[in-house]
């Protein structure tokens, strides 16, 4: 009686000890807002085919990195996929399942090379993209459409009017549509914005110019006072510096300030991510209106900086199975998400099957901007928010007071992330 | 049972929450400012001695960023109080009528600091916020573009702080009216009927009167504004240029985003210990032995 006892005691042991071997019934994916509903109708779908559940826990954006990062450091985490911004995969590399595996030819051949660049850290591949956003050229249609601005702008540069493809025509466009409209004597519409409380579309200028990589290259070197970056920063703050094409304050103009301005119809163009196409107010002076362009190419082509999101599985997860095949299958049906508001995704193939339907007019922008040789992401270092607080984003705001000298602000720059990366 | 031990015995409970709930997170903060200990691998500590003060201390981020912090609460306690006391010296002449205004002066108080940090940065910010168009309209500026409220870094750490006097002058106001109630009436009366004008009432007889008052106000809001943290951040990440960074934003930062628990255990630490020391001298300054009241 007491060995039955014994051997039923144990057998319950290894049961409970074995427990997260059992196939689950439900897994739980810790994501942002936006990439819930990307992933919700593909979640759905998996349902049905496999019987697994997918709970999400959506949090805000800097919710994200801060539970994963308390759970990572307690050890456990009630998380068995975690949806990240490529900005934290470096952090959280050592803290992820490596998803080798996932990575056949077939997804590989899929997905842009910048993105499988950053689904890698240290050789370990940590993500799989699930979906992916890059900065492209937002312009006014009407305005570009116009033959009276047309008629003026060949008269004044010598060429045709169109949504520009380079750098020259991008500076001739912002400088010819900062007018003043109403005869007051100063401008009520500028060629575009410049943003200074983000570094993104002045690092795509970097990669545009032809640096081998945004403030670090490949080897972990600081090369931010690389002529490429200088010559980026010269033509970022010359828009505003010495052209006049964008509005003052521009230390401050984040994307949402950049965003309002566009809708307002203060500027004629604007460089943004491509997602806010399908998001024009209705009630926008511009609705109806917008145009997109591929990013604009410097000496070294078209290059932007992308912003994907990647589904890693936690190193503490309890269904790992599971999670991987989760990811596998929300990679697989990447296109089940387009649907929603974000009209966001990660595979060529995904993207390929809507680029033709009316409303999706700025997918082959996008899908041309993320595939471009010159695309790169930023450096996956876990350093790197620091770096762009500290000093990244202080050197381009004291840029932006057009009275600082380029090449010092960039050398001092360079000084602070040695010693951040020290 | 002895009185005394009954006495712990009530007490027992919340001293247990105050032991659990803040002087071990105190205590543990202070231990962690001895070593490098990284955020998301908390295990492995390198004791560092007093190595993370002498980081701080010698820091002229951390010295700017702690003159900024004085900065921008003296400024907001100055206009906090100055506003406060002037509206509840109006609620007080309106009498019992006040009541309503009090009570929509009051709303600024139920709204979130995140959601009334957004809401001001789009009133300030310049070429799109209303502000600058309000006073375009008044012709006081030339255009909209004119004052960078938050991109001049001369003045942005004054304009992040419009939120918080927005959103606290009505806690002040409504203190320092239940303070202008209980003033004795028969003292006032005896003031007037020495000829005491409306003015040196208010200078002679009412402000010492509400000194108490006054005091818990600094306090309360004095250490509330030196630890802001989601106005500004909200507003402007403590750009540009770190001219609105605080110290509550560099200990963020270093803590959660760069993971450096021990150099931010080490700010706090210091931060913790000025709070207590300025509480203190309020204090005593104003319930000292040598004070009456």
């Amino acid at each position: 009686m007491q060995s039955k006892s014994l051997l039923g005691a144990s057998a319950l042991a290894l049961l409970l000890a074995a427990g997260p071997a059992f196939a689950a019934d439900t897994i739980n994916v810790l994501v942002e807002a936006g990439g819930e509903s990307l992933q919700k109708p593909i979640a759905e779908q998996f349902t049905k085919d496999t019987g697994i559940n997918v709970n999400f826990v959506v949090v805000p954006y800097a919710g994200v990195y801060d539970k994963l990062s308390a759970e990572f450091a307690a050890g456990a985490s009630n998380y068995d996929v975690a949806t990240v911004d490529v900005i934290w995969m470096a952090k959280f590399a050592d803290f992820a399942e490596p998803l080798d595996a996932l990575f056949t030819d077939n997804v590989k051949a899929d997905l842009a090379p910048a993105l499988l660049a950053d689904s890698q850290v240290k050789g370990k591949w940590v993500g799989m993209p699930e979906w992916a956003n890059a900065e492209i050229l937002f312009y006014r249609k009407d305005l570009f459409a116009d033959p009276k601005q047309q008629a003026a702008f060949k008269a004044k540069y010598g060429y045709d009017l169109l949504p520009p493809a380079n750098w020259k025509q991008f500076e001739d466009a912002a400088a010819f549509f900062t007018q003043d409209t109403n005869g007051d004597g100063k401008p009520d519409l500028y060629g575009t914005d410049v943003l200074g409380a983000n570094p993104e579309e002045w690092m795509a200028e970097v990669l545009q110019a032809g640096s081998p990589g945004v403030v670090l290259d490949d080897k972990g070197n600081v090369i931010i006072d690389n002529a490429a970056h200088l010559k980026a920063l010269q033509f970022y703050t010359d828009i505003l510096c010495k052209d006049h094409a964008a509005p003052e304050g521009a230390a401050q103009v984040d994307w949402g300030a950049a965003q309002n301005m566009f809708y307002q119809g203060q500027t004629a163009m604007m460089k943004f991510w491509a997602h806010a196409y399908r998001q024009s107010p209705a009630d926008s002076v511009v609705a109806g209106k917008i145009g997109a362009a591929p990013m604009i190419a410097g000496d070294a082509g078209i290059a932007a900086i992308p912003g994907p999101w990647y589904n890693i599985v936690p190193t503490t997860s309890q269904h790992k199975d599971e999670a991987k095949q989760f990811v596998a299958y929300a990679i697989a049906h990447n296109a089940l998400g387009i649907a929603a508001p974000l009209g966001l995704a990660a595979s060529n193939a995904a993207y390929a099957s809507y680029e033709d339907k009316p409303g999706y007019e700025h997918f082959k922008p996008l899908i041309q901007t993320l595939a471009a040789p010159a695309t790169k992401g930023r450096p996956l270092v876990p350093q790197w928010q620091e770096i762009v607080d500290q000093a990244v984003t202080p050197m381009l705001q004291q840029a932006l007071t057009c009275k600082a000298d380029l090449p010092t602000l960039l050398k001092n720059a360079k000084a602070t992330i040695q010693g951040i990366l020290q | 049972m002895p009185q005394s031990r009954f006495a712990m015995l009530m007490m027992a409970p919340a001293m247990l929450f105050l032991g659990v709930m803040v002087a071990y997170p105190i205590l543990l903060l202070i231990d962690n400012s001895f070593y490098h200990v990284e955020l998301l691998k908390p295990a492995v500590r390198t004791w560092l001695g007093l190595d993370n003060y002498i980081k701080v201390l010698t820091s002229e981020r951390l010295e700017d960023a702690a003159l900024r912090t004085l900065r921008y609460t003296v400024f907001a306690l100055f206009f906090e109080l100055v506003f406060g006391v002037m509206a509840a010296l109006l609620f007080d002449a309106l009498g019992a009528a006040s009541r309503w205004h009090r009570t929509v002066f009051a709303l600024p108080l139920m709204v979130s600091p995140i959601v009334a940090g957004i809401l001001w940065r789009f009133l300030l910010i310049d070429q799109v916020g209303i502000i600058n168009y309000g006073l375009a309209a008044l012709h006081i500026i030339a255009d909209p573009g004119a004052v960078s409220w938050l991109g001049n870094q001369d003045i942005v750490l004054y304009a992040v702080s419009f939120p918080d006097i927005w959103l606290t002058t009505s806690f002040v106001a409504l203190v320092v009216f239940a303070g202008l109630q209980n003033i004795p009436r028969d003292v006032l009366d005896a003031a007037r009927i020495d000829g005491a004008n409306a003015f040196q009432r208010f200078i002679l007889v009412r402000l010492p009167l509400l000194r108490p008052v006054i005091a818990v106000v600094l306090i309360v809001r004095g250490v509330d504004a030196a630890k802001t943290f989601d106005l500004i951040w909200i507003q402007t990440e403590g750009g540009p240029n770190f001219q609105s960074e605080v110290l509550s934003m560099n200990i963020y930062q270093r803590m959660i985003r760069y993971g450096d628990v021990g150099q931010a255990s080490a700010t706090a630490t210091l931060f913790l210990a000025a709070m207590v020391i300025l509480a203190v001298l309020a204090y005593r300054f104003t319930w000292g032995k040598n004070r009456d009241a």
